[in-house]
Protein backbone atom coordinates (compact mmCIF):
# COMPACT_ATOMS: atom_id res chain seq x y z
CA UNK A 1 0.00 0.00 0.00
CA UNK A 2 1.18 3.85 -1.20
CA UNK A 3 1.75 5.58 2.35
CA UNK A 4 0.05 9.02 1.21
CA UNK A 5 0.38 9.73 4.65
CA UNK A 6 4.23 9.90 3.80
CA UNK A 7 4.02 12.18 0.99
CA UNK A 8 1.67 14.50 2.71
CA UNK A 9 3.96 15.05 5.60
CA UNK A 10 6.98 15.62 3.22
CA UNK A 11 5.16 18.30 1.84
CA UNK A 12 4.35 19.83 4.80
CA UNK A 13 7.64 20.14 6.41
CA UNK A 14 9.00 21.53 3.13
CA UNK A 15 6.07 23.75 3.17
CA UNK A 16 4.45 23.53 0.17
CA UNK A 17 0.95 24.45 -0.44
CA UNK A 18 0.20 22.99 -3.56
CA UNK A 19 1.61 20.37 -5.71
CA UNK A 20 0.39 18.37 -8.42
CA UNK A 21 2.25 15.67 -10.93
CA UNK A 22 0.66 13.82 -14.18
CA UNK A 23 -0.74 14.75 -17.02
CA UNK A 24 -1.18 18.60 -17.50
CA UNK A 25 -5.15 19.50 -19.44
CA UNK A 26 -6.08 23.62 -20.70
CA UNK A 27 -9.49 22.17 -18.41
CA UNK A 28 -7.09 20.90 -15.34
CA UNK A 29 -5.28 24.72 -15.41
CA UNK A 30 -8.42 26.21 -15.10
CA UNK A 31 -9.65 24.52 -12.14
CA UNK A 32 -6.09 24.48 -10.32
CA UNK A 33 -6.05 28.54 -11.30
CA UNK A 34 -9.64 29.09 -9.28
CA UNK A 35 -8.51 27.07 -6.49
CA UNK A 36 -4.93 28.34 -6.43
CA UNK A 37 -6.28 31.94 -5.80
CA UNK A 38 -9.07 31.36 -3.16
CA UNK A 39 -6.40 29.73 -1.22
CA UNK A 40 -3.90 32.96 -1.35
CA UNK A 41 -6.94 34.61 -0.69
CA UNK A 42 -7.77 33.32 2.66
CA UNK A 43 -4.04 33.23 3.34
CA UNK A 44 -4.10 36.67 3.70
CA UNK A 45 -1.66 37.05 0.96
CA UNK A 46 -1.02 41.08 -0.34
CA UNK A 47 -2.70 41.00 -3.82
CA UNK A 48 0.87 42.10 -4.96
CA UNK A 49 2.08 39.14 -4.18
CA UNK A 50 -0.67 36.95 -5.00
CA UNK A 51 -0.97 38.29 -8.55
CA UNK A 52 2.37 37.86 -9.04
CA UNK A 53 2.05 33.79 -7.73
CA UNK A 54 -0.61 33.85 -10.06
CA UNK A 55 1.13 35.17 -13.06
CA UNK A 56 4.18 32.59 -12.48
CA UNK A 57 1.83 29.54 -11.94
CA UNK A 58 -0.01 29.92 -14.98
CA UNK A 59 3.01 30.68 -17.15
CA UNK A 60 4.80 27.62 -15.73
CA UNK A 61 2.26 25.06 -16.68
CA UNK A 62 1.30 26.94 -19.85
CA UNK A 63 5.22 25.71 -20.62
CA UNK A 64 4.50 22.05 -19.55
CA UNK A 65 1.72 22.50 -21.73
CA UNK A 66 3.35 23.54 -24.43
CA UNK A 67 7.01 22.01 -24.49
CA UNK A 68 7.33 19.06 -21.77
CA UNK A 69 8.72 15.83 -24.09
CA UNK A 70 6.24 13.95 -22.16
CA UNK A 71 3.43 13.53 -24.36
CA UNK A 72 -0.07 11.63 -24.59
CA UNK A 73 -1.91 11.53 -27.22
CA UNK A 74 -4.87 9.55 -29.64
CA UNK A 75 -3.44 10.00 -32.95
CA UNK A 76 -7.58 9.20 -34.38
CA UNK A 77 -8.80 11.96 -31.88
CA UNK A 78 -8.63 15.47 -33.03
CA UNK A 79 -8.76 16.01 -29.39
CA UNK A 80 -6.35 18.03 -27.14
CA UNK A 81 -2.36 16.66 -26.46
CA UNK A 82 -1.86 16.18 -22.91
CA UNK A 83 1.85 16.70 -21.35
CA UNK A 84 3.39 15.58 -17.80
CA UNK A 85 4.57 17.71 -15.52
CA UNK A 86 5.28 18.84 -11.96
CA UNK A 87 4.29 21.66 -10.04
CA UNK A 88 5.12 22.68 -6.79
CA UNK A 89 4.20 25.53 -4.89
CA UNK A 90 5.82 26.63 -1.34
CA UNK A 91 7.26 29.18 0.98
CA UNK A 92 10.90 29.05 1.39
CA UNK A 93 12.54 32.26 3.63
CA UNK A 94 9.52 34.25 3.49
CA UNK A 95 8.87 33.96 0.00
CA UNK A 96 6.56 32.05 -2.49
CA UNK A 97 8.52 29.69 -4.77
CA UNK A 98 7.17 27.92 -8.01
CA UNK A 99 8.82 25.46 -9.63
CA UNK A 100 8.13 23.37 -12.20
CA UNK A 101 9.49 20.01 -13.72
CA UNK A 102 9.27 18.21 -16.56
CA UNK A 103 10.84 15.93 -19.30
CA UNK A 104 12.61 17.10 -22.03
CA UNK A 105 14.99 16.34 -24.95
CA UNK A 106 18.58 16.12 -24.23
CA UNK A 107 19.37 17.75 -27.50
CA UNK A 108 16.66 20.71 -26.55
CA UNK A 109 19.20 21.12 -23.04
CA UNK A 110 21.61 24.10 -24.48
CA UNK A 111 18.54 26.06 -25.96
CA UNK A 112 16.75 26.01 -22.68
CA UNK A 113 19.80 27.39 -20.89
CA UNK A 114 20.41 29.76 -23.12
CA UNK A 115 17.22 31.05 -23.24
CA UNK A 116 17.01 31.38 -19.07
CA UNK A 117 20.62 32.51 -19.09
CA UNK A 118 19.67 35.50 -21.28
CA UNK A 119 17.12 36.62 -19.04
CA UNK A 120 18.12 35.69 -15.05
CA UNK A 121 20.39 38.36 -14.63
CA UNK A 122 18.91 41.04 -16.04
CA UNK A 123 17.67 44.49 -13.90
CA UNK A 124 14.13 45.28 -13.75
CA UNK A 125 14.33 47.89 -16.40
CA UNK A 126 16.08 45.66 -18.87
CA UNK A 127 13.35 43.51 -18.39
CA UNK A 128 10.76 45.41 -18.53
CA UNK A 129 12.48 47.19 -21.81
CA UNK A 130 13.18 43.38 -23.56
CA UNK A 131 9.16 42.41 -23.11
CA UNK A 132 8.13 45.78 -24.34
CA UNK A 133 10.25 45.30 -26.88
CA UNK A 134 9.50 40.81 -27.53
CA UNK A 135 6.11 41.78 -27.43
CA UNK A 136 6.07 43.49 -30.75
CA UNK A 137 7.75 40.84 -32.59
CA UNK A 138 7.05 37.76 -34.16
CA UNK A 139 7.54 34.42 -32.28
CA UNK A 140 10.20 32.45 -32.67
CA UNK A 141 8.84 29.69 -34.97
CA UNK A 142 9.75 26.79 -32.14
CA UNK A 143 7.57 28.48 -29.73
CA UNK A 144 3.97 27.60 -29.24
CA UNK A 145 3.02 30.88 -26.86
CA UNK A 146 4.38 34.67 -27.68
CA UNK A 147 7.93 33.84 -26.26
CA UNK A 148 7.35 35.99 -23.55
CA UNK A 149 6.58 33.94 -20.80
CA UNK A 150 10.09 33.21 -19.71
CA UNK A 151 10.66 37.21 -19.89
CA UNK A 152 7.43 37.54 -17.71
CA UNK A 153 8.54 35.11 -14.55
CA UNK A 154 11.55 36.83 -14.03
CA UNK A 155 10.09 40.10 -14.24
CA UNK A 156 7.71 38.85 -10.94
CA UNK A 157 11.36 37.25 -9.69
CA UNK A 158 12.56 39.07 -6.76
CA UNK A 159 15.77 36.11 -7.26
CA UNK A 160 17.43 34.75 -10.53
CA UNK A 161 15.52 32.46 -11.72
CA UNK A 162 17.27 28.57 -10.77
CA UNK A 163 17.31 25.25 -12.98
CA UNK A 164 18.31 22.21 -13.14
CA UNK A 165 18.80 19.57 -15.73
CA UNK A 166 19.10 15.99 -14.51
CA UNK A 167 20.15 13.40 -16.40
CA UNK A 168 17.64 10.33 -16.91
CA UNK A 169 18.73 9.01 -20.16
CA UNK A 170 20.19 9.00 -23.56
CA UNK A 171 17.22 10.92 -24.87
CA UNK A 172 15.80 12.49 -21.89
CA UNK A 173 16.51 14.72 -19.23
CA UNK A 174 14.46 16.29 -15.85
CA UNK A 175 13.91 19.52 -16.04
CA UNK A 176 13.38 21.60 -12.95
CA UNK A 177 12.88 25.86 -13.07
CA UNK A 178 12.65 27.73 -9.73
CA UNK A 179 10.73 31.38 -9.36
CA UNK A 180 10.97 33.11 -6.06
CA UNK A 181 8.26 35.96 -6.10
CA UNK A 182 6.22 37.89 -3.37
CA UNK A 183 6.64 40.48 -0.84
CA UNK A 184 9.21 38.93 1.81
CA UNK A 185 6.54 37.75 4.87
CA UNK A 186 7.90 38.45 8.02
CA UNK B 1 -21.34 44.15 -39.40
CA UNK B 2 -22.56 41.49 -37.02
CA UNK B 3 -22.40 42.08 -33.05
CA UNK B 4 -20.31 39.48 -31.88
CA UNK B 5 -20.93 38.15 -28.24
CA UNK B 6 -18.69 35.39 -26.39
CA UNK B 7 -19.27 34.28 -23.29
CA UNK B 8 -16.84 34.07 -20.64
CA UNK B 9 -14.96 31.11 -19.37
CA UNK B 10 -12.33 30.27 -16.45
CA UNK B 11 -9.78 31.21 -18.72
CA UNK B 12 -11.07 33.52 -21.28
CA UNK B 13 -13.05 36.90 -20.92
CA UNK B 14 -16.65 38.06 -21.87
CA UNK B 15 -16.58 39.79 -25.15
CA UNK B 16 -19.30 42.34 -26.62
CA UNK B 17 -19.00 43.91 -29.34
CA UNK B 18 -21.79 46.60 -30.45
CA UNK B 19 -21.81 48.05 -33.83
CA UNK B 20 -24.85 50.01 -33.55
CA UNK B 21 -22.56 51.69 -30.44
CA UNK B 22 -19.59 51.56 -31.70
CA UNK B 23 -18.14 49.86 -28.81
CA UNK B 24 -16.11 46.82 -27.65
CA UNK B 25 -16.44 45.52 -24.15
CA UNK B 26 -13.86 42.66 -22.81
CA UNK B 27 -14.14 41.60 -19.27
CA UNK B 28 -12.37 39.18 -16.63
CA UNK B 29 -9.28 37.09 -17.26
CA UNK B 30 -7.16 36.38 -20.37
CA UNK B 31 -4.84 32.78 -20.65
CA UNK B 32 -6.45 30.55 -23.06
CA UNK B 33 -4.71 27.55 -24.04
CA UNK B 34 -4.03 28.88 -27.12
CA UNK B 35 -4.55 33.40 -27.56
CA UNK B 36 -3.74 33.55 -31.07
CA UNK B 37 -6.09 31.30 -31.82
CA UNK B 38 -9.01 32.62 -29.68
CA UNK B 39 -8.54 36.46 -30.22
CA UNK B 40 -8.77 35.66 -33.80
CA UNK B 41 -12.32 36.08 -34.59
CA UNK B 42 -11.78 39.22 -32.65
CA UNK B 43 -8.81 40.63 -34.46
CA UNK B 44 -11.13 40.24 -37.74
CA UNK B 45 -14.15 42.08 -35.84
CA UNK B 46 -11.57 44.86 -35.35
CA UNK B 47 -10.20 45.06 -39.03
CA UNK B 48 -13.94 45.34 -40.47
CA UNK B 49 -14.56 48.02 -38.39
CA UNK B 50 -11.73 49.91 -38.97
CA UNK B 51 -12.35 49.39 -42.29
CA UNK B 52 -16.19 49.96 -42.10
CA UNK B 53 -17.06 53.38 -44.32
CA UNK B 54 -20.19 53.91 -41.76
CA UNK B 55 -18.04 53.99 -38.69
CA UNK B 56 -15.90 57.24 -37.39
CA UNK B 57 -15.53 56.65 -33.96
CA UNK B 58 -15.22 53.86 -31.60
CA UNK B 59 -14.30 53.11 -28.04
CA UNK B 60 -12.74 50.10 -26.38
CA UNK B 61 -13.46 49.11 -22.72
CA UNK B 62 -11.18 46.68 -21.37
CA UNK B 63 -11.64 45.52 -17.71
CA UNK B 64 -9.35 42.92 -17.51
CA UNK B 65 -8.26 41.45 -13.99
CA UNK B 66 -5.70 38.89 -15.16
CA UNK B 67 -4.19 38.25 -18.49
CA UNK B 68 -0.91 35.82 -19.50
CA UNK B 69 2.33 36.80 -21.25
CA UNK B 70 0.69 35.61 -24.66
CA UNK B 71 -2.46 37.56 -24.36
CA UNK B 72 -0.58 40.40 -23.66
CA UNK B 73 1.00 40.44 -26.92
CA UNK B 74 -2.28 40.11 -28.61
CA UNK B 75 -3.58 43.07 -26.69
CA UNK B 76 -0.87 45.49 -28.02
CA UNK B 77 -1.60 44.25 -31.63
CA UNK B 78 -4.94 45.20 -31.52
CA UNK B 79 -3.75 48.31 -29.38
CA UNK B 80 -1.21 48.66 -32.44
CA UNK B 81 -4.27 48.67 -35.12
CA UNK B 82 -6.14 51.10 -33.41
CA UNK B 83 -3.32 53.50 -33.55
CA UNK B 84 -3.08 53.06 -36.90
CA UNK B 85 -6.73 54.09 -37.63
CA UNK B 86 -6.31 56.70 -35.69
CA UNK B 87 -3.47 58.20 -37.66
CA UNK B 88 -5.76 57.45 -40.96
CA UNK B 89 -8.58 59.89 -39.07
CA UNK B 90 -10.66 57.85 -37.31
CA UNK B 91 -11.45 58.49 -33.22
CA UNK B 92 -10.91 55.60 -31.23
CA UNK B 93 -10.72 55.81 -27.53
CA UNK B 94 -9.55 53.03 -24.82
CA UNK B 95 -10.92 52.84 -21.76
CA UNK B 96 -8.51 50.42 -19.65
CA UNK B 97 -10.57 49.76 -16.61
CA UNK B 98 -9.35 48.50 -13.48
CA UNK B 99 -9.55 47.96 -9.47
CA UNK B 100 -8.42 51.31 -8.09
CA UNK B 101 -6.74 48.55 -5.79
CA UNK B 102 -5.36 46.12 -8.41
CA UNK B 103 -2.17 47.76 -8.69
CA UNK B 104 -0.54 44.95 -11.12
CA UNK B 105 -3.36 46.09 -13.75
CA UNK B 106 -2.66 49.49 -13.54
CA UNK B 107 0.61 49.03 -14.31
CA UNK B 108 0.13 46.88 -17.32
CA UNK B 109 -2.47 49.67 -18.44
CA UNK B 110 0.24 51.93 -18.11
CA UNK B 111 2.97 49.97 -20.26
CA UNK B 112 0.72 49.56 -22.74
CA UNK B 113 -0.10 53.62 -22.81
CA UNK B 114 4.14 54.25 -22.90
CA UNK B 115 4.23 52.08 -26.08
CA UNK B 116 1.22 54.25 -27.79
CA UNK B 117 1.59 57.79 -29.33
CA UNK B 118 -1.69 59.13 -30.84
CA UNK B 119 -4.30 56.33 -29.30
CA UNK B 120 -5.87 58.14 -26.58
CA UNK B 121 -5.35 55.43 -23.60
CA UNK B 122 -7.43 56.22 -20.61
CA UNK B 123 -6.53 54.17 -17.31
CA UNK B 124 -9.67 54.34 -15.71
CA UNK B 125 -9.80 53.53 -11.99
CA UNK B 126 -12.78 52.02 -10.31
CA UNK B 127 -13.83 50.91 -7.21
CA UNK B 128 -14.71 46.71 -6.82
CA UNK B 129 -14.15 45.18 -10.13
CA UNK B 130 -15.27 41.51 -10.35
CA UNK B 131 -14.24 39.34 -12.55
CA UNK B 132 -16.66 39.15 -15.53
Amino acid sequence: MLNLYELYKNAKTKNIIFYYSGPIAHASIEGVAATLRKNLQYEGTDEITSNAVFSVFIEQVQNILNYSAEKFSDINSDDEDLRAGVVAIGYEEGFYCIYCGNKVYNQDIPKIKENIDSVRNLDKEHLKALYKERRRMEPPPSSKGAGLGLIEMARKAVKPIDYTFIPMDEEYSFFTIKVVTGREKI
Amino acid sequence: MNDLIIEKTQSTPYINFSHEHKKLFISGESFPENAAKFYAPILEWIKQIINDPNTDSFTADFEIIYFNSSTSKVFMTIFDTFENAVKKGMQITVNWRCDSENETAIECGEEFKEDLSTLPFNIVLVKGVENG
